[in-house]
C-alpha cells in the first residue's frame, strides 16, 4: 500500500496569480496528443546529448515560470558541441542565447526604465536559436559521412550521431507530420544500408553506395533546412515545439505531443521504504477496511488527477512513495534538485501558477494525522481541505466525490512513524541511545537567550511528536521584500528525518549537520564543534527508525496483493451505488497491472496478468452499461484467477 | 550480433527483470584451488570485443583476468579489439590465446585458423543458446510470414548471425526466400539499420513492416511498447556466444580454463560480480563443435562458411 497527494509540495508565498487568457491557452496547447501509460520502472530515454539538451530546453522554456538558470547550461552544452565543428558560429549562438537570458532575468527598475524582456518573447527567441542549431549539426555529420573512410565503424558512428541529433525533433514530427516522419525514417534506413560492410575475414563484403547515401541524406537535409533553417520561427501563441509548418504534409490539426524531457526520473526508489499502516500493524483483516482500501487505490491512481498528470501516470504515490519522500523524483524545469518540484507553476495546473520558481522538497507523510496544519507553510488546518485542493488545483483534477476524499484521508490516517528503539513514550531518549545523542538532547532542550529564551524543543516538542502545530519564521525563506511577513513555515517533525534528506522546505541542505550549523549561525548560538556534533547526533537518533527500507527489490508480489486489496472495496461501493468509484477502481487496477507486468520474474505467467487486466477492462465496460450481474461475475473471476496464480506472480 | 550490442541486450533484459529460470549447469560447483603465480610461464592473452566502448570493456575485463590468474597460476592479460576480425587475426598470429566471439566469427575462425570452441555463455533464459524473431507490430494485421510479401523488413547488419542470417533463414525455411541472398524477390525493401535497437525502432515506428533480430531485442523497447509488438515467427536456435581458443593452446591448460570458468556461480556474489561484467551472462557450459552444425549450414548459404560439414563431427578435438 501507499500514501497523499502531493499536497505537500506547494508554495505558500506570493499571491495566486491567474493569467486567465494566456494560461488557459497554454494549458490547452499542452493537451496531450499521445497519452502513454508508464511502465513501473521507466528506463531513461537514451538520446544523443544534443537531442537531450534540445528536448530539455524546449520543455523548460514552455513552463511558467521559466527556470532560466536551467536553460543556460543547456545552451552552453549545445554551444560546446557545436564549437568543435564551427567555433565562431557556436560562440555567436552562445552569446546571443545568454544575452536573451540576461534580458529576461534582469531586475526591473522602473526609475531607470529597466524592464525585463517579456517571458514569452524571450523563451521564443531562445527556442528558435536552439532549433536552428539542429539542422546545422545534422548536416555536418552527414557530410562527414559522405567522405567515408575505410573504417566502416567510424562511418556508422557518424551516421548514428547525425541521426541521434535529428531525434531532437522526432517526438514532434511523428505526431504532426507523420508522412514526412516515415519518409525521413526510411531515408535514414537507406543511409545505414548504403554504408555496406567490409565483411568478415573476406566474406560478405558490400561496397559503400555513395550515390544512394548522398541522395537519401539530401532527403533529410532538405526537410530540415526547409522546416528549421534560418527562417524558422516559433508559432505565435502556441506551445514552443519544432512544428514543421512549412512542410506540405504538416497536420495543422494535430496536437503537439507532450513528453517529460530527458533527465526526468519519476521512478520510485528501490529498495522501497517500509510503510507502516496502523491497521496492518494491529493485525487487522485488510479485506474488511473498505474505505481505507478505496483510499489506497485513489492514492495510486493517476485518474483522480487531470492532465497532464493523468496521462503521464503521475499519482500521489509517485512523489510520496509508500508514504515517504521519493528522493528520485526529478523533472527538469520543475525540480531544482531530486526529491522536489515546483507545483505552483503552469505545468500541472495552470490556474495555480504563482509566477515564480519555488520548488519544494517533497515531504514525508508518515504520521500525518499528528502533524497539522498542512502544507509547508501550514496554510490548511484541515487535511481534507488540503487533499481536495491538491487534487483539484495542484493536479488539475475534477472535483472529487466526497467519499473519495474521505477514503484518501482514512488511508493517510493509517500512516505511522517508523518505530524508534531509542525513544521513550514522552519523546525523551532512553538509555539505549548513543552517548553523543544524549549529550545533544541537553543542547536541544537548553533555552537560548538568542532565541528569546526558547529552545529547539520549544517548537519541536518531544512529547508531541516533535511538533508544536505552529508556524515560525526561522530565516529559511527569502521574503518578497525586506519587511514582508511571508516567511513563516510550519514546524516539521523530526521523526523519520534521518531517512528523508535533503532538508528544509526547499531541500537546500543536504545533511542534518548542515541544518545544525545553519541554526547555530542564524541564531548565533555559539555552539562548539563538539556541541554541534552532539546536537546532530541527537537529531539523527530521534530521526532514525527500525528497518526503514524493505529488503527486496522484487515488488510485484506485494503490488499484486495491494491490487487485490483495492478490489476489496468493491462490495462497499456496489452497496453504496457508486458506479464512478467502481469504474475508477477497475481502471486503476488494470492500469497498474499493465504497468507492473514487466516486473514479473518468470514471463511464462504474463498471460495471467494480461487476463487479469482484461477482466478489469470488462468489468468497467459492464459498469458503463449498468450490467451489475456481469460486473460482479467479472470481479469474482478476477479474484479467482488471482488466488489460483498468486504464488507465481512474483 | 555485435558483441557490445549483445551485451546491451542482455543487460537491458536484466534491468527489466526478464525471467531467470535455473541455468542448465550440471552438478555442484567444483572446488577450485588457488595456484601460486608461475612468473616464468608465458602469459595467457585474452581478446575481448567491444564495438562501442573499449575503455569500459577493458575495465570490466579485469575481474575475470584476475580470477583466471588466481586459479590458473599464470599471468593473464586482457586486451580489447574493436571487431571480431581483429580478434581472429590476433589469434592467427598467436597474440591472442582466447577470444570471446559470436558463433559466426567462431565458425569462420575454426575454418580458417583452426580455432576451438571452449565454452558457451548461458543467458537469462537459462540456455546456452538463443534464437531470432521476426518482429511486427500487432496493429499491422500481419498473421503469418507470407503476409510480409511486398513489404519491408529491417535487419541489424549485413554480417550478423542473429540480426540477419538467422532471421533471413526463417523465410528460407518457409519457402518464401531463396537460399541465397537475392534482393527484391519477396520483400519490397530490405534495410540494414545498423543495430538491433535501430531495427526494432524502425519496425515500431512504422518505417518498416518487420524487424528480423534477436529474441532479446524485445527488451530494447519500453514496457508499454513491448505490448504492441509480437513475434510472427522464430528462427532455429543458435548456440550462444562463446569463448574460443587458438589452435595449439595446450590441452591441460585448456581443460583448466574450462573448469575454472564453468565454476563461476551466479549465486555467489563474488562470481556474480565477475559474470555481470563479463557481458552479463549467467555462466558457462562446455561447447561442442557440433553445437554449430545447423547454423553452419545457414552461414554457408551466404558464403561465410565454406565447409559446414566440418561442424558435424562430434566433439571438438583437443
Amino acid at each position: 500500500m501507499k500514501p497523499v497527494p502531493s499536497s505537500l509540495f506547494r508554495s505558500a508565498f506570493g499571491a495566486l496569480t491567474l493569467f486567465a487568457g494566456g494560461v488557459l491557452a497554454l494549458a490547452l496547447a499542452f493537451a496531450l496528443a499521445v497519452p502513454r501509460a508508464r511502465a513501473h520502472i521507466v528506463l531513461p530515454e537514451k538520446l544523443h546529448p544534443v537531442a537531450e539538451s534540445y528536448r530539455r530546453v524546449s520543455f523548460i522554456l514552455n513552463v511558467i515560470p521559466v527556470a532560466w538558470d536551467q536553460v543556460d547550461p543547456e545552451i552552453v552544452a549545445l554551444a560546446e558541441y557545436w564549437r568543435a565543428i564551427d567555433a565562431p558560429a557556436a560562440d555567436n549562438f552562445l552569446k546571443d542565447g545568454q544575452a536573451i537570458i540576461a534580458k529576461a532575468t534582469i531586475k526591473p527598475d522602473p526609475e531607470k526604465g529597466i524592464e525585463p524582456m517579456p517571458r514569452r518573447q524571450a523563451a521564443a527567441r531562445v527556442f528558435e536559436l536552439c532549433t536552428r542549431v539542429i539542422p546545422v549539426l545534422v548536416r555536418h555529420h552527414l557530410k562527414e559521412t559522405e567522405q567515408r573512410t575505410d573504417n566502416r565503424l567510424e562511418t556508422l558512428a557518424k551516421v548514428k550521431k547525425a541521426h541521434g541529433i535529428w531525434q531532437a525533433f522526432e517526438d514532434t514530427l511523428s505526431v504532426v507530420d507523420s508522412e514526412a516522419y516515415r519518409a525521413q525514417g526510411q531515408a535514414w534506413l537507406q543511409m545505414t544500408s548504403a554504408l555496406g560492410t567490409p565483411g568478415l575475414l573476406g566474406a560478405g563484403a558490400v561496397p559503400f553506395d555513395r550515390e544512394n547515401f548522398r541522395q537519401q541524406s539530401q532527403v533529410v537535409l532538405d526537410y530540415l533546412d526547409g522546416s528549421y533553417g534560418k527562417e524558422f520561427h516559433a508559432v505565435e501563441g502556441r506551445r514552443l515545439a519544432p512544428a514543421p509548418i512549412r512542410s506540405a504534409t504538416f497536420n495543422h490539426e494535430a496536437k503537439l505531443p507532450l513528453r517529460l524531457p530527458p533527465g526526468t526520473n519519476i521512478n520510485k526508489q528501490l529498495p522501497r521504504p517500509r510503510q507502516i499502516l496502523n491497521m496492518t500493524a494491529r493485525g487487522v483483516d485488510e479485506s474488511e477496511t473498505a474505505l481505507i482500501a478505496l483510499g489506497d487505490m485513489a492514492f495510486d491512481s493517476a485518474e483522480i488527477f487531470g492532465e497532464p498528470a493523468r496521462s503521464l501516470g503521475i499519482n500521489c504515490n509517485t512523489c510520496h512513495n509508500k508514504s515517504i519522500t521519493n528522493p528520485n523524483f526529478f523533472i527538469p524545469g520543475l525540480s531544482a534538485r531530486p526529491g522536489g518540484a515546483d507545483i505552483t507553476g503552469s505545468f500541472f495546473a495552470g490556474q495555480l501558477n504563482n509566477g515564480h520558481f519555488d520548488p519544494l522538497d517533497i515531504p514525508d507523510l508518515r504520521g500525518i494525522r499528528f502533524l497539522a496544519p498542512y502544507g509547508r507553510n501550514g496554510r490548511f488546518e484541515s487535511l481534507r481541505d488540503f487533499t481536495r485542493f491538491a487534487i483539484v488545483n495542484e493536479f488539475n483534477g475534477d472535483e472529487p466525490d466526497p467519499m473519495l476524499v474521505d477514503a484518501i484521508i482514512a488511508y493517510m490516517n493509517e500512516f505511522d512513524f517508523l518505530p524508534n528503539r531509542y525513544l521513550n513514550r514522552d519523546g525523551t531518549l532512553n538509555e539505549q541511545a548513543p552517548a553523543d545523542a544524549r549529550r545533544g538532547e541537553k543542547i536541544f532542550t537548553r533555552p537560548f537567550p538568542q532565541m528569546n529564551g526558547m529552545s529547539c524543543a520549544t517548537c519541536h516538542i518531544p512529547s508531541a511528536n516533535f511538533v508544536d502545530h505552529k508556524r515560525h519564521d526561522v530565516g529559511t525563506v527569502k521574503g518578497s521584500e525586506p519587511f514582508s511577513r511571508d516567511r513563516a513555515l510550519k514546524t516539521q517533525t523530526l521523526l523519520g528525518i534521518r531517512h528523508t534528506p535533503p532538508y528544509f522546505h526547499d531541500g537546500s541542505h543536504a545533511t542534518l549537520r548542515e541544518v545544525s550549523e545553519y541554526f547555530n549561525n542564524y541564531y548565533k548560538l555559539g555552539l562548539s564543534a563538539r556541541e554541534l556534533a552532539d546536537l546532530t547526533a541527537y537529531v539523527e537518533t530521534v530521526g532514525d527508525g527500525i528497518d526503514p527500507m524493505e529488503d527486496t527489490v522484487h515488488t510485484l508480489e506485494a503490488e499484486m496483493q495491494e491490487f487485490s486489496f483495492f478490489l476489496s472495496a468493491f462490495e462497499f461501493l456496489d452497496d453504496k451505488n457508486k458506479p464512478d468509484l467502481m469504474g475508477l477502481t477497475f481502471r486503476t487496477i488494470a492500469t497498474e497491472i499493465r504497468a507492473h507486468k514487466w516486473d514479473l520474474q518468470d514471463y511464462t505467467h504474463l498471460p495471467v496478468l494480461d487476463k487479469m487486466a482484461e477482466l478489469m477492462d470488462q468489468a468497467d465496460a459492464a459498469r458503463k452499461t449498468d450490467d451489475r450481474v456481469t460486473m460482479r461475475k467479472l470481479v469474482a473471476a478476477f479474484r479467482e484467477l488471482y488466488d489460483k496464480n498468486k504464488v507465481f506472480l512474483k | 550480433m555485435k558483441r557490445t550490442a549483445f551485451l546491451s541486450l542482455l543487460l537491458t533484459a536484466a534491468a527489466l527483470s526478464l525471467p531467470l529460470p535455473a541455468a542448465e549447469k550440471a552438478g555442484p560447483k567444483p572446488k577450485l584451488a588457488e595456484r601460486p603465480l608461475n612468473a616464468k610461464a608465458a602469459p595467457l592473452n585474452i581478446a575481448f570485443i567491444s564495438y562501442a566502448n573499449p575503455q569500459q570493456v577493458a575495465r570490466d575485463s579485469e575481474g575475470v583476468t584476475k580470477y583466471l590468474q588466481k586459479y590458473l597460476g599464470m599471468a593473464v592479460k586482457g586486451f580489447v579489439t574493436l571487431d571480431y576480425g581483429s580478434a581472429i587475426e590476433a589469434m592467427r598470429s598467436e597474440k591472442a590465446d582466447l577470444a570471446f566471439v559470436d558463433p559466426l566469427a567462431f565458425m569462420m575462425a575454426h575454418e580458417q585458423i583452426g580455432a576451438r570452441p571452449l565454452l558457451l555463455e548461458i543467458y537469462r533464459s537459462g540456455k546456452p543458446s538463443y534464437h531470432s524473431c521476426i518482429w511486427v507490430r500487432k496493429d499491422r494485421g500481419l498473421k503469418q510470414l507470407a503476409d510480409l510479401r511486398g513489404k519491408s523488413i529491417a535487419f541489424a547488419d549485413q554480417v550478423d548471425m542473429s540480426g540477419h542470417l538467422m532471421p533471413r533463414d526463417v523465410f528460407v525455411r518457409a519457402g518464401l526466400l531463396p537460399a541465397r541472398r537475392i534482393e527484391g524477390e519477396f520483400f519490397k525493401q530490405i534495410y540494414f539499420a545498423g543495430g538491433d535497437e535501430q531495427a526494432m525502432r524502425a519496425m515500431f515506428n512504422g518505417f518498416t513492416d518487420a524487424a528480423g533480430v534477436s529474441q532479446y531485442s524485445l527488451g530494447l523497447l519500453r514496457g508499454e511498447e513491448r505490448d504492441q509488438v509480437m513475434a510472427l515467427a522464430t528462427s532455429i536456435e543458435s548456440p550462444a556466444h562463446l569463448l574460443m581458443a587458438r589452435p595449439g593452446l595446450g590441452e591441460e591448460l585448456t581443460q583448466r580454463i574450462k573448469r575454472v570458468l564453468v565454476a563461476l556461480d551466479k549465486t555467489n556474489s563474488a562470481d556474480k560480480a565477475i559474470l555481470d561484467k563479463l557481458y552479463g551472462v549467467q555462466g558457462y557450459v562446455e561447447a561442442q563443435l557440433d553445437d554449430f552444425a545447423e547454423i553452419a549450414k545457414v552461414a554457408a548459404a551466404y558464403g561465410f562458411v565454406k565447409k559446414p560439414e566440418m561442424f558435424s563431427v562430434g566433439k571438438a578435438k583437443p
